[in-house]
């Protein structure tokens, strides 16, 4: 992948990093290290699982079959027993490899030193920065590079899960088995599913932040650059551990991995359960790194009502992350427990209780859709501001909304459980929460719909994705309510029905500001221009495609299609058939998207540093941005979003303020 | 080295020192959010235990014929308690600028910490029951193992701070004996952990 | 000017409800009401239906409007009005949606405890689902079979439960549905009053065999019913079921 838009054109002042040469490149953290580093520990673990449980003398370690006075070990016993070995074998894999991984690449160097009491130097910035392509496979603790670093692997991820779902709506295309068996067809949904959500949607808001919100924030750098370094890493591990349960066979129990189901299926399942591990822990430490950056290093004067949005909502989603999040670290190590140590959380034969993995899955699992939301709430205000030129209409209540948000969503969670046959009185309780949180959200859908209004509109690409968004997410939000009343829940739950509201809300609603996202820092990123006519046909296509692919999935679920099924009454046939040949049109307009990107990247235009006459601080320093941000940090002066207020300003910025006039005046009231 | 020779450089052409907009420091914040997000996980394990304990009904807790050492918890316990207060010394030692006092405090609180991990895999091998033995044995054997592990890495912490005191690198500034304030919150946040954890699974 | 906005928008509104509504009214949105709890469960379902289609209407309205009256003229370097709010705008946009919200929870309860009321005049039927098939366990009759049979008219308590993994019952037709969780007694009503051969579908992954995990509904009148219970299950499953095997929902 060629870079080729030089990332700083203030790296002339730093002087190229020396890079280790001779022997020495082989002990340096970086890829040589990972070449010998991971198959060594790839084939420690063997030797150290098999030993121990030799050791322990568990019965069915191949060891005890593998008598070499007996030849006839070697044969079926031996492989059956390795079989059922495989699942300590993983798991110790997937803890071991992806540390070693780490140590390989350097992501643990600093600490190293710190703990050995060698000198840290923390005024050494040789990793700091992307001068070639090269330093965008290095650890890198600038928070610009690992914003692209995220991006781009999230988009990866993102083709390989939009490539499976291209074979789930090939084999549904016509109702019977024509390309997988049943169990492979559930494999492609649930890597499917997971990818989008683990590898896709959730590290793709953390890398757009990553990259903006210390810019937006007048800070040089996140507050701990290396943790930041060390949590886009666990990514790809996450990632390629999700993909690799294809070589024993995928995941296939849903991405929900719902208990007992879970516990009995082979034991690709492991690789879900710790792929979510690695997922989560990056989440975690990128939110808490968000959460300590936006609270200790804002810019002075930037107080908690001059933020822009998109910090507010980096804010929320944070929050949410740090504390939702250990919930389905815990709902996946108890079935991991359940598999590999035969522990029985919630076996009703031993004292369990079935429902608790649910509880405690959608305790996470329903913020999730928050953590999803959030920040695409936070990009599309952005957008809907700077293209209508208008203020943020009702600023303060779309702060406070955000917040209403981030608390009742811990209290609806159970909206996932109506039909379970969980506590019968505990779910007219979690429906009135979930039709409250509605509120919230519906006031920042007539806040946006109220910036439009007066607006001077103007439709480039991340625009429309921005409005694209609001009517898709509208519909995905209503049928959300449909899904909380009880009664309706009670018909529609697990069909597809909810295939459509969830698509609606995470393509509709989340993808939809993620590309705008994508569009509207596209410049500053890259210090290129997309191409605007590429842009625009990318919109139409996939919004045709998106709405043909998913409208018609509420009717045939309503009707009675249940989800999650490889094959289907052939009443669904024809609808099946249109909506197959719709997600295809669907994957095909993500070309036009990848092309613009990449080609852009290549040879596009090159940007000015505001192309947008957008008003936050990340627009108000060349594109892309110096190593260091700000020559010296800015002072902010007013709000974010002071469009068409005569001689207001955001902030002064080496001296000179962002835009030229009088004294920002304070936020009030006005109608016209 | 490259850094050293561009040192002057870097000095002026690094990034510009970033404002200060909070009064709480940086990495103290960080270990409160960090330590927020342990608490949850422990409360995912809660959540487990308490499902098999009060929502599954059950006759006798725990359940015929299993028991629980409650009286060895106890010292264990104590034990774990008294680190925390050997911790808080060693970080009034080296706010007072006493070297030998942060060393022995570490170190006593290692030594404590160490202790009480042995304890509780002697527990292990000797309780009569093993993860397998329904959801009792499996939320015990979760609960107490996450805690164990909590103990095992604060453990390494701690071993990480008592190099570096040996080494002298901790002073009594505030910003120079952070790595002596962030595991000792760790610790302490492990020590109250573990009373929880007793209360709810030992005790009630 | 802003009343003459308001105008357009509610005349383009009113067409293209018109249109819409047209469309709709000639579509079947929901399988055949075949139990008493369905009717609860569509009285709600078309309650959320008209206050939500409302709403989208308003949203795409507006905005549809907004872009088309608002957009800017090419090169066009004006911003827009500095409108920073309306409090009074905010408060009705909160409270509107509150009062929206509260109605629908509170129709939804009600249409709830009506499609959940059980007379105490009841019989019930034992169901275990497992990978991959249900049987269903006639208490009254002693009997297990591979199908549901039901009398028109008569409210039955299903009891669930599961063997294996969790599973749901789903008879679209009746509009109910339940897991079936292994190691605990889940319940649904049904009190069935048309007619017909419907199909008993598993909505909860449970394997590979998921999406083939199927068992027949059949609804017997009194007499057929009695019949039937009387060992005369073959000729009657021949009679009823006729044409089409257990493909239920006949087209329509």
């Amino acid at each position: 992948m060629a870079v080729a838009a030089p990332q700083t054109r203030h790296a002339e002042h730093e002087g190229p990093p020396v890079r280790p040469t001779g022997r020495r490149r082989w002990t340096a953290g970086g890829w040589l290290r990972v070449a010998w580093i991971v198959p060594l520990a790839f084939l420690l673990v063997p030797v150290l699982v098999l030993a121990l449980r030799h050791w322990l003398s568990y019965p069915s370690s191949p060891f005890s079959v593998l008598n070499p006075l007996d030849d006839s070990g070697w044969n079926d016993d031996f492989w059956r027993f390795a079989k059922q070995d495989l699942q300590p074998l993983i798991t110790t894999w997937t803890v071991v490899v992806p540390f070693a991984f780490l140590a390989g690449i350097g992501g643990f160097d600093y600490w190293a030193y710190w703990i050995s009491g060698r000198p840290t130097r923390p005024e050494d910035h040789s990793g700091h920065g992307a001068r070639t392509w090269r330093d965008y496979f290095r650890v890198n603790t600038d928070h610009k590079v690992i914003g692209i670093q995220y991006v781009v692997t999230t988009i990866i991820f993102f083709i390989a899960g939009g490539l499976l779902a291209m074979f789930l709506r090939a084999e549904l295309a016509k109702p019977g088995m024509q390309i997988v068996d049943p169990q492979g067809y559930n494999g492609l949904f649930s890597v499917h599913a997971a990818l989008m959500i683990f590898l896709f949607i959730i590290p793709a808001f953390a890398g757009l932040g990553n990259y903006v919100i210390p810019l937006m924030i007048g800070a040089p750098d996140m507050a701990f650059p290396r943790l930041n370094a060390l949590s886009f890493w666990l990514l790809p591990i996450a990632g390629l551990m999700m993909l690799s349960s294809y070589l024993v066979g995928p995941f296939a129990a849903g991405w929900t991995n719902y208990v007992p189901l879970a516990v009995q299926q082979p034991e690709g399942n492991l690789f879900f359960q710790m792929g979510v591990q690695w997922a989560g822990a990056s989440s975690i430490l990128t939110a808490l790194n968000f959460l300590v950056t936006i609270i200790t290093m804002r810019a002075p004067g930037m107080t908690f009502w001059r933020m822009p949005l998109l910090v507010w909502a980096n804010f929320a989603t944070s929050t949410l992350v740090v504390i939702a999040t250990p919930f389905i670290a815990g709902s996946q190590f108890f079935i991991l427990f359940d598999r590999v140590l035969h522990t029985n959380f919630f076996d009703a034969g031993e004292g369990g209780y079935p429902l608790g993995y649910q509880h405690i899955f959608w305790f996470y699992s329903h913020p999730a859709v928050y953590i999803m939301m959030l920040p695409g709430f936070g990009i599309v205000s952005e957008v809907i501001s700077v293209f209508a030129r208008k203020p943020i209409f009702g600023y303060r209540l779309m702060a406070l909304s955000l917040m209403a948000i981030l608390i009742l969503g811990f209290s609806v969670w159970a909206h996932h459980m109506f039909v379970s046959g969980m506590a019968a009185w505990l779910r007219v309780p979690m429906m009135v929460t979930t039709m409250i949180i509605a509120v919230p959200t519906g006031i920042k859908v007539f806040s946006w719909l109220a910036t439009l209004w007066e607006g001077r509109i103007r439709f480039k690409t991340p625009m429309l994705f921005a409005l694209g968004f609001v009517s898709m997410f509208v519909i995905g939000g209503l049928s959300g309510v449909y899904l909380g009343s009880i009664p309706i829940d009670i018909h529609t739950s697990d069909t597809y029905f909810v295939v459509a509201h969830i698509h609606y809300v995470l393509f509709g609603g989340s993808l939809f500001t993620i590309y705008a996202g994508f569009y509207y820092w596209f410049p500053k990123m890259t210090g290129r221009m997309y191409n605007e006519a590429l842009g625009k046909l990318h919109f139409w296509l996939t919004f045709i495609g998106f709405n043909a692919t998913f409208f018609p999935m509420h009717w045939i679920g309503v009707r009675g299609m249940p989800r999650r099924v490889a094959d289907y009454d052939p009443q669904f046939a024809n609808w099946n058939l249109i909506i197959s040949i719709a997600s295809f049109f669907l994957g095909a307009s993500t070309l036009v998207f990848l092309y613009n990107m990449l080609v852009s990247w290549r040879s596009g235009e090159p940007a000015p540093g505001n192309p947008w006459r957008a008003l936050t601080l990340e627009w108000q320093v060349s594109s892309p941005p110096p190593v260091f941000n700000f020559d010296e940090i800015p002072q902010v002066v007013g709000s974010p979003y002071e469009y068409g207020v005569r001689g207001a300003r955001h902030a002064v910025l080496n001296g000179a303020p962002t835009t030229q006039g009088r004294e920002a005046a304070p936020m009030e009231e006005s109608v016209p | 080295m490259a850094s050293v020779a561009h040192a002057p450089e870097h000095d002026h052409h690094g990034p510009p020192a970033a404002n200060v907009s909070s009064r709480v420091d940086a990495r103290l914040l960080g270990i409160y959010i960090f330590i927020a997000s342990e608490v949850m996980l422990f409360g995912s394990f809660f959540t487990a235990f308490f499902f098999a304990r009060i929502i599954v009904p059950n006759e006798t807790w725990p359940p015929e014929p299993f028991e629980l050492p409650v009286y060895l918890a106890l010292i264990n316990t104590i034990i774990l308690v008294t680190s925390s207060f050997t911790m808080h010394w060693a970080l009034q030692s080296i706010k007072r600028n006493y070297r030998a006092g942060l060393i022995a405090g570490l170190t006593l609180t290692f030594l404590l910490g160490l202790t009480f991990l042995l304890i509780q895999a002697r527990e292990y091998t000797r309780i009569g029951f093993a993860p397998k033995d329904l959801a009792f044995g499996s939320s015990f054997f979760g609960l107490t193992g996450l805690h164990g592990m909590h103990v095992f890495v604060g453990l390494n912490l701690l071993l990480y701070a008592l190099i570096r005191s040996i080494r002298g690198h901790f002073g009594p500034k505030a910003h120079d004996h952070l790595g002596v304030e962030i595991p000792g919150i760790y610790w302490h946040f492990v020590d109250v952990m573990w009373i929880i954890v007793y209360v709810t699974v030992y005790v009630i | 000017m802003r009343r003459r906005a308001v105008i357009q928008m509610i005349g383009i509104g009113f067409l293209a409800g018109i249109v819409t509504g047209g469309v709709a009214f000639f579509i079947p949105w929901l399988p055949d009401q075949a139990s008493e709890e369905a009717k609860a469960i569509d009285a709600a379902y078309w309650f959320v239906v008209i206050i939500c289609a409302v709403i989208f209407a308003l949203v795409a309205g507006v905005s549809l409007y907004s872009c088309w009256k608002f957009r800017a003229p090419p090169d066009d370097e004006d911003d827009g009005s500095p409108i920073h709010g309306h409090t009074g705008l905010e408060i009705y946009w909160t409270a509107v949606p509150t009062i929206l919200v509260t109605a629908m929870a509170v129709f939804s309860g009600f249409a709830l405890a009506a499609a959940e009321d059980l007379p105490d005049k009841h019989g019930t039927i034992q169901v275990t689902a497992q990978q991959f098939a249900w049987s269903f366990t006639y208490p009254e009759l002693d009997r297990t079979e591979g199908e549901l049979v039901l009398e028109l008219d008569k409210p039955m308590q299903l009891v669930l439960t599961a063997k294996d993994v969790i599973h749901s019952f789903w008879v679209p037709e009746f509009r109910m549905k339940q897991d079936a969780v292994p190691g605990v007694e889940t319940t649904v009503p049904i009190t069935p009053i048309k007619l017909g051969t419907y199909d008993v579908i598993c909505t909860e992954l449970c394997g590979l065999g998921h999406s083939v995990m199927r068992a027949r509904a059949r609804v017997l009148s009194a007499e057929d019913y009695a019949k039937w219970a009387a060992g005369d299950s073959g000729d009657s499953a021949e009679t009823t079921t006729g044409e089409g095997g257990d493909t239920s929902t006949e087209g329509r």
